[in-house]
């Protein structure tokens, strides 16, 4: 049947767009079952009253980076490398890049 | 129907052309795979964690209060609480108890809370599933804890939280409101920070307003900006990793721009061939989109799939070194896959269409000349 | 019936490497001849051939195949009548390398529109007259000379052409193997095949089944001789 070039080359486009199809549909079903899980993270957010997602622990301007400041030993702007790797990827949070930590 | 066999006719010239010089082309498509698969990478990556901080972060508070005393956070007074308890439109204010612990053994920074349902456990915790992992731990156990004053306090693990909850809590510790008091030497009357529920979310910003106001050495954080933080984290601009790579994205441009935009005394020969059998400038023009297309698409398609493999089957494995860094509690989450056809279509865009543009109009200007000149070589 | 009026081809007119490859030429062919441009190299020959090809348009003159005039129309179409009316075998047969036989003598033919298979088997079909099925897939560098001189005239014929263009095919060929050439050509001819070749050996010129001998010296024609 696959012949030709073209039809290899077409049938492995076909393959591949297949298998990107089912991984949408992987994504549209996860999203599905993990709807509980998305509750039960909400509420221990509200039990905890927490401000942040638990990303990287090093540091605690990283821990929870909305409730840093600007005196936090090696916060950078993230273009710096710094001390903690996972500081390059947090920026500063928006209010204190606003206001330069003045309020 | 002729146009699609044309085409094709024209597809299979412009394979066997790529086969022909396969050493090269496959060198392309890989590390064009590569770059695709990085971009995609950080792109699902970083759209899942917006996503499910967007989600879940409206449940955080409305607007917390610190206290700055010499530019640092410093504890809050419970007076406080009466006096922006005051303050017309708010609807709640609640002494918030929290604070890290760094536990020598394991070198893990810990994340420790007292709420309303614990205040009285007293002798007892409750840990997230980072927590019990790191310091290899199971409800029933007994966990020392070193105070302020140096002596070690042994608390009870009473719960242990969900491994679903990691992307919230993994580092969090549940303890009383006295054993917190006592590990820190907290003064009694005084809270890390405060929280205010707001009676009309519209209002948020006019109570921030008047907090500033009554109490001058306090600073708001509210939700929405807290929500723009996470924004904009892991911004496309930002970051380690972006840095670190546009290096190698400026390389792969110059690379494919070369590739595609000086074609060879060989392959200018060959659009005259073409051109003296028979070939029109269009069709010529086409042949080497198709070898632009059939690079790009190829490589497009292998390295998103194998990036959403790689976020959401492999938990980004590759990218866990640089994004762990100095952290010792790593928080185990699957990734909520958030993506969507529109992301798929940005990529596209960024990746795809440059590549086959870039092919085009080099061919283009080749592909004009007259077919005589074959005759003339 | 193909005729040149009065056809003149300047190179890089106006700059000051302008060149005169072709002053002033008129010429009939007979699609039904074997006809024969001859003289020395850089006599203009390969340029009457492309004007003839409708490879080239001419910078002054007007060109006419079967009392159409085809000088001002513009590319596309002069592609499509190139594509119907002649097969061209080029002085160095220009081959596409690291593509099989088959292929090569396909390409001609690819953006018509035909469908592969009846592509791929009018192709097989001429490569079996001149003896060459056995290396459709070989790919082009493995050939021999002879063997690539053939697959040339194969992809000439793909589009079933009524005249055959040639520019010094045998430029690169020993005795024998220009023997075989011309032995084709003629063969073709009497296919009802008209051939056109530009050459300054004498095995071309000098050959028997050859009707019409033209040559050219300095873009000029000096004589015209017809056998008969």
């Amino acid at each position: 049947m696959l012949k030709r070039k073209s039809d290899v080359f077409l049938f492995y486009i076909l393959a591949n767009i297949f298998i990107l199809a089912i991984l949408l549909g992987h994504a549209f079903f996860e999203r599905k079952r993990s709807q509980p899980f998305l509750m039960q993270r909400i509420s221990m957010i509200l039990h905890y009253q927490l401000t942040d997602l638990c990303l990287f622990t090093d540091a605690r301007y990283t821990r929870h980076p909305s409730m840093a400041d600007m005196n936090t030993a090696f916060q950078d702007h993230p273009f710096s490398f710094e001390h903690f790797p996972s500081g390059s990827l947090v920026t500063p949070p928006v209010h204190i890049r606003n206001n330069h930590g003045l309020d | 129907m002729a146009w699609i066999e044309k085409q094709r006719n024209i597809l299979d010239f412009a394979l066997s052309s790529l086969v022909r010089r396969w050493g090269k082309n496959l060198a392309l498509v890989m590390v064009y795979t590569v770059i695709v698969f990085v971009l995609a990478s950080i792109l699902f990556m970083t759209h899942s964690i917006k996503r499910e901080a967007s989600l879940i972060l409206r449940g955080s508070p409305e607007i917390v209060v610190q206290r700055i005393l010499a530019g640092r956070h410093d504890l809050t007074p419970g007076r406080y609480i009466e006096k922006l308890a005051k303050i017309p439109g708010v609807r709640e204010v609640k002494g918030r108890l929290w604070g890290y612990y760094y536990e020598p053994s394991t070198g893990a920074n810990y994340t420790m809370i007292v709420t309303d349902e614990h205040r009285e456990n007293v002798g007892t915790i409750a840990i997230g599933a980072g927590v019990a992992r790191s310091s290899d731990v199971r409800e029933g156990d007994m966990i020392p804890f070193r105070s302020s004053d140096g002596s070690y306090v042994s608390f009870e693990v009473t719960g242990v939280l969900t491994p679903e909850s990691e992307l919230v809590a993994s580092d969090v510790i549940e303890v009383s409101e006295r054993d917190f008091r006592s590990l820190f030497a907290m003064p009694e009357g005084y809270f890390t920070d405060l929280t205010l529920k707001v009676r009309n979310r519209k209002e948020v910003v006019v109570v921030a307003d008047k907090i500033r106001r009554l109490l001058p050495d306090t600073r708001p954080i509210l939700r929405d900006e807290i929500l723009r933080t996470y924004d904009a984290i892991f911004d496309w601009r930002s970051g380690l990793l972006i840095v670190v790579f546009t290096g190698a994205i400026l390389a792969f441009s110059i690379f494919s721009w070369d590739k595609a935009t000086s074609l060879s005394f060989e392959e200018k020969k060959e659009m005259g061939v073409l051109k003296a059998v028979g070939w029109e400038t269009s069709e010529v023009i086409a042949m080497k989109s198709w070898e632009g297309i059939v690079v790009s698409l190829t490589s497009f398609l292998l390295g998103v799939i194998l990036a959403y493999m790689h976020v959401f089957f492999g938990s980004s494995i590759l990218f866990m070194p640089v994004l762990k860094g100095w952290s010792v509690l790593y928080p185990h989450f699957k990734l909520v896959p958030y993506v969507d056809p529109y992301q798929l279509a940005a990529l596209f865009f960024l990746t795809v269409v440059p590549y086959t543009a870039a092919t085009i109009i080099p061919s283009w200007r080749a592909a004009i000349i007259d077919p005589d000149s074959v005759m003339r070589l | 019936m193909i005729e040149l009026q009065r056809v003149t081809k300047v190179f890089n007119k106006g700059n000051s490497n302008e060149f005169v490859a072709v002053d002033d030429i008129s010429l009939t062919i007979d699609p039904a001849d074997i006809s024969v441009l001859k003289g020395p190299s850089g006599a203009g020959k390969t340029t009457v051939l492309s004007v003839i090809g409708a490879m080239t348009k001419p910078t002054e003159g007007r060109v006419f195949i079967d009392g159409r005039e085809i000088t001002s129309l513009p590319e596309r179409f002069l592609t499509g009548i190139r594509r119907k009316t002649f097969g061209f075998i080029f002085q160095q047969f220009n081959l596409i390398k690291g593509i099989t036989a088959l292929e090569n003598v396909m390409i001609p033919s690819y953006p018509s529109g035909e469908k592969h298979s009846s592509l791929k088997k009018r192709a097989m079909d001429l490569l079996q007259i001149l003896s060459l099925s056995g290396k459709a897939m070989s790919k082009i560098e493995w050939l021999s000379g002879g063997e690539a001189q053939r697959v040339a005239i194969a992809r000439a014929l793909i589009n079933n052409p009524e005249i055959i263009i040639a520019d010094e095919p045998t430029a690169h060929l020993d005795t024998k193997l220009s023997e075989e050439f011309i032995g084709i050509m003629a063969a073709l001819n009497k296919e009802g095949k008209g051939v056109v070749i530009a050459s300054h050996d004498p095995l071309i010129y000098g050959a028997k089944v050859v009707d019409t001998v033209v040559e050219i010296r300095d873009g000029r024609i000096v004589d015209k001789e017809e056998r008969l």
